[in-house]
C-alpha cells in the first residue's frame, strides 16, 4: 500500500475573488497525525474543508487543483462518495439533537436510508463508541438524546458518529476549542488511538495542541503552505523564519 | 497514560540504561586495574562514545519534549533534573575513561601494596556502590536513600584527603613505587570526583521530587 | 446619605414603579374583554347550541352548527394549501440567505403579510367568486390561504435560521444529500418552531371576517359542498350581532365564546407543543 493517502497538488481555494488557499501542495501519509496550524484566516481551515469537499457548499466557493485521495482526485469524484471516505469532526461539538445517542452514532446509515440488521448496527455502535472511549459512559443511556452528554462527550460521540461510517481520514476542525481542558486532553488522547486506524488532519489555532498530538505539522500563513515538515523538527528547528516567529509568539 | 507521562516514562528508562553503562564502565575500570587488564581498559575507553551518545541522545529527547508538552511542576522538574543528571553521568563516564587510560599508559602492572596502603580499591567500590545507589533512588524516587548518599560522599572525601600523605609515606618507604603511586594518587583525584557528581545527582533527584533546592547550602556535616 | 443618591433612588423606583403599573395596564383590556365574553356568552354554550342550526326569526334557541362545522372545513382547506407552501419556501429562503430570488420572494412575502385582509378579500372575491359564479367555501380557503401564507414561511425560516448552520454541517459531513438532509435533520430539529408558527396562523385566520364577506359569504343552513357558500364563526358572528333581535345576539354572544374558547386552546397547544417539541440544541 502506498504510504502517502491524501496528497494535494498546485490546490487553491478562492470566495468569490478573495485567495484564501495558494498553491498548496502536501503529502500526507497514513496512518499518521497531521496538524495544520497558523494564525486566523491563513486559509487552513479552508484547505480542511476543501479535502472532503466541504470548501464548496459555501456560496461563491471554488477551488482549482488535485486533492488525491489513494491517488483518485476527489475534485473528480461525487461529493458525497468523498464525504463517505473522508469523515469530519467540527469545532463545537454537533450531535443530532432530535437523535438518540445509538443513532446519532449511526446517523450517517440511518439518515442516508441504508438499512442495516439490528445486530449489525449494534456491533457498530458499541465498536465506534468503544473506539472513542465513551461506551463505558453511555452504554446504560444509549435511547437518552445526545445533548445530555457533557461537551468533551458530545465531542467524542460526533468523532463515533464519523468513525462509524470507516472512513480512511478523518478531519478535525479545532475539535477542541469548544471544550474545558480536561475533556480536551480525553480527544487528544483519543487521536493517538485513532491514529491506528486512521489518517487524522487537524487544524488547531492551539500550537501547544499541534506539538502535544501529531507526527508532522503545517504552518499555513496568507493562504501560503510555509513549512511542513516532523513536528519534533518543526517545534525545536523550524526552517522557515515565520513559522520561528509564530511558534515563539513574536507574531507581528 | 497520557503521551507526556509515556516520553516521560521512556526517558526514565533512557537515563537508567545510560547508568548501567557508567557503572559497568567503572566496574570494568576497576578490574582492568586490579588485573593489569589493558584489553579492557581499551574497551573502557571506546565504550565511553556510548555514553556520550546516550548524552547526546538524552539531550535532544528532552528538548523535544520541552519543545513538544510544555511540561509543568513534577514533569518539569523531572527533565529539569534529567538533564543535569545526564550531565553528571557522563562526566562520571569521562573519569572511568580518564581511569582506564592511566591504566593502559604505564609498561607494567601496578604495585598492589600502593593500593592497600592507600585505600584505593575501597574508594573503587564505594564509588561504584553510590553510583549504584543513586540509581536506585533515581528509580525509586526515594529522597531518604539520596540523602543518604551526602554521608557516603564523606568517606571517599576522607580517603581522598589523607591519599597525598599516604601516597607520600608510600614513595618514602620505597622509591622504586613512585610512578605507580602518583598513578594511584591521580586516580584517587578522579574517583573523588565520582563521589562529588553522585552528590549532585542525589541533590537532583531531591529537586524533583521534593522541589527542594539543596546546593550550595551550609550542611551540618561542615562540607560544603 | 447624600440628599443627591436619594433623589437617584428615589428617580429609580419611580421609574420601577411607572414599568410595572403600565405593564399591568396592558392586562387590564383582555382581562375585560375576557369576561365581558365569557359573561356573556358562556350561558348560551350547551349540547344543543353546538350541535343544532340557528333557529329563524322569532323562535329562542338554536345553534350553531353550521358555522362550526364550516369554520372547520374552510380553514382545514387553506392548511392544506398554506401550509406544504410556507414550510417549502420557509425552507428555500432559510437556506439561500443570499440569492436574489430568496431576496425578491423574501420581500414579497412581507408585504404580503401587510396586506389588510378586506383588499385579500376583493381580490378573491374577483378571481375566483366572479369568474366561477357564486360565492363559495374554496374561494374562502384560498382566501385564508393567502392570508396564512406569510406567517407560515416567515416562522418557519426564523426557526430554520436559529438552528446552527454547525448542525447541517455535520449532516453533509456524513455524505448526506440535500434533500435527506432537509428532511431527516433540518425539518426535526426545527419541528417545534414550524408547527408553532403554522397553530399561530390558524388561530390568526379563525378570526378572519372579512376575506369570508366577500368570498365564502355565510350560510343560515348546514352545507359541506366546498363550491357553495358556507357559514362560518365569524360570519355568524357579525351577521348575528348586527341583526335587530336578541335571539340572534345571543347566538352571537355565544359563537364568540367559542371562537374565543378555540383560540385560547391553540394557543396554549401551541405552547405545550414547543414546550415539549422542542429539541434542546
Amino acid at each position: 500500500m502506498d504510504s502517502t493517502i491524501v496528497k494535494s497538488v498546485n490546490y487553491n481555494a478562492y470566495f468569490g475573488d478573495n485567495h484564501v488557499v495558494k498553491n498548496v501542495n502536501i503529502d500526507i501519509p497514513r496512518n499518521n497525525v497531521i496538524a495544520v496550524m497558523g494564525p486566523s484566516g491563513c486559509g487552513k481551515t479552508t484547505f480542511l474543508r476543501g479535502i472532503n469537499r466541504m470548501h464548496e457548499l459555501i456560496p461563491n466557493a471554488t477551488a482549482k487543483g488535485q486533492i488525491m485521495l489513494n491517488n483518485e482526485d476527489v475534485m473528480e469524484m461525487h461529493p458525497i462518495f468523498v464525504r463517505l471516505k473522508i469523515g469530519m469532526v467540527f469545532q463545537r461539538p454537533n450531535p443530532f439533537p432530535n437523535l438518540s445517542i445509538y443513532d446519532n452514532v449511526i446517523a450517517g446509515y440511518k439518515l442516508n436510508g441504508i438499512k442495516l440488521p439490528k445486530a449489525e448496527k449494534d456491533r457498530i455502535v458499541e465498536h465506534s463508541l468503544t473506539r472513542v472511549a465513551l461506551w463505558k459512559e453511555v452504554k446504560d443511556s444509549l435511547t437518552k438524546k445526545g445533548s445530555f452528554l457533557s461537551g468533551g462527550q458530545q465531542q467524542r460521540l460526533c468523532i463515533a458518529r464519523a468513525v462509524a461510517m470507516e472512513p480512511e481520514v478523518l478531519l478535525f476542525d479545532e475539535p477542541t476549542s469548544a471544550l474545558d481542558p480536561i475533556s480536551t486532553s480525553t480527544v487528544e488522547e483519543l487521536f493517538h488511538e485513532l491514529k491506528k486506524n486512521y489518517t487524522l488532519i487537524i487544524v488547531t489555532h492551539n500550537m501547544q495542541q499541534a506539538a502535544r498530538v501529531s507526527d508532522k505539522t503545517a504552518f499555513f500563513y496568507m493562504g501560503e503552505l510555509v513549512e511542513y515538515g516532523e513536528t519534533k523538527q518543526m517545534f525545536t528547528n523550524p526552517s522557515d523564519l515565520r513559522t520561528q516567529n509564530y511558534i515563539t509568539g513574536r507574531f507581528s | 497514560m497520557t503521551q507526556l507521562e509515556n516520553e516521560i516514562q521512556a526517558v526514565k528508562t533512557e537515563v537508567i540504561s545510560m547508568w548501567t553503562l557508567v557503572e559497568s564502565q567503572l566496574q570494568k575500570t576497576r578490574s582492568a586495574m586490579l588485573h593489569f587488564d589493558r584489553d579492557l581498559a581499551r574497551e573502557v575507553v571506546l565504550k565511553e562514545k556510548r555514553v556520550n551518545a546516550f548524552e547526546l541522545k538524552l539531550d535532544r529527547d528532552c528538548e523535544n519534549i520541552f519543545a513538544l508538552y510544555c511540561p509543568v511542576a513534577i514533569d518539569l522538574r523531572f527533565l529539569l533534573a534529567v538533564l543535569k543528571i545526564n550531565n553528571n553521568l557522563e562526566r562520571i563516564g569521562d573519569i572511568a575513561e580518564g581511569i582506564a587510560k592511566y591504566i593502559i599508559e604505564p609498561l607494567e602492572d601496578f604495585d598492589h601494596s600502593v593500593f592497600e596502603k592507600t585505600q584505593l580499591i575501597k574508594m573503587f567500590d564505594d564509588s561504584i556502590s553510590i553510583l549504584a545507589d543513586t540509581r536506585i533512588a533515581f528509580e525509586k524516587e526515594d529522597t531518604i536513600l539520596a540523602r543518604s548518599i551526602f554521608k557516603r560522599d564523606e568517606v571517599l572525601d576522607a580517603i581522598n584527603r589523607s591519599a597525598i600523605e599516604k601516597v607520600g609515606e608510600c614513595i618514602k618507604d620505597d622509591m622504586n613505587v613512585m610512578s605507580d603511586a602518583l598513578y594511584v594518587l591521580s586516580i584517587i583525584r578522579k574517583l573523588e570526583r565520582v563521589g562529588d557528581q553522585a552528590k549532585n545527582i542525589a541533590e537532583e533527584i531531591i529537586f524533583f521530587v521534593e522541589a527542594k533546592v539543596l546546593k550550595h547550602q551550609k550542611e551540618s556535616s561542615g562540607k560544603n | 446619605m447624600s440628599v443627591h443618591v436619594k433623589y437617584r433612588i428615589g428617580k429609580s423606583i419611580g421609574f420601577q414603579a411607572l414599568v410595572v403599573l403600565l405593564s399591568v395596564a396592558c392586562v387590564i383590556p383582555l382581562i375585560f374583554i375576557l369576561v365581558y365574553i365569557i359573561q356573556s356568552g358562556i350561558t348560551k354554550i350547551n349540547w344543543h347550541f353546538l350541535t343544532n342550526l340557528p333557529k329563524p326569526v322569532g323562535e329562542s334557541g338554536g345553534g350553531i352548527a353550521n358555522a362550526l362545522v364550516g369554520s372547520i372545513i374552510i380553514i382545514a382547506m387553506a392548511s392544506v394549501m398554506a401550509i406544504p407552501f410556507g414550510i417549502l419556501c420557509g425552507i428555500y429562503l432559510s437556506e439561500n440567505k443570499t440569492s436574489k430570488l430568496a431576496y425578491w420572494s423574501r420581500l414579497c412575502v412581507d408585504i404580503l403579510q401587510g396586506i389588510p385582509s378586506i383588499v385579500i378579500g376583493i381580490v378573491a372575491y374577483f378571481w375566483f367568486v366572479k369568474p366561477f359564479g357564486g360565492f363559495s367555501a374554496i374561494s374562502g380557503s384560498i382566501a385564508l390561504a393567502i392570508m396564512m401564507l406569510p406567517i407560515v414561511v416567515r416562522s418557519t425560516e426564523e426557526t430554520l435560521l436559529l438552528l446552527p448552520d454547525s448542525l447541517k454541517e455535520a449532516a453533509f459531513a456524513l455524505g448526506m444529500p440535500f434533500h435527506r438532509v432537509i428532511l431527516k435533520v433540518v425539518l426535526p430539529c426545527g419541528i417545534s418552531g414550524i408547527i408553532s408558527g403554522v397553530m399561530l396562523s390558524v388561530a390568526r385566520i379563525t378570526g378572519e371576517t372579512a376575506p369570508l364577506l366577500f368570498t365564502a359569504f355565510g350560510n343560515p343552513y348546514l352545507s359541506t359542498n366546498i363550491t357553495k357558500p358556507m357559514q362560518t364563526l365569524p360570519l355568524l358572528i357579525f351577521n348575528y350581532a348586527t341583526s335587530p333581535y336578541n335571539d340572534w345576539h345571543d347566538l352571537a354572544w355565544g359563537a364568540s365564546c367559542i371562537l374565543l374558547i378555540w383560540v385560547l386552546l391553540l394557543n396554549i397547544f401551541t405552547k405545550l407543543i414547543t414546550r415539549k417539541w422542542t429539541v434542546q440544541l
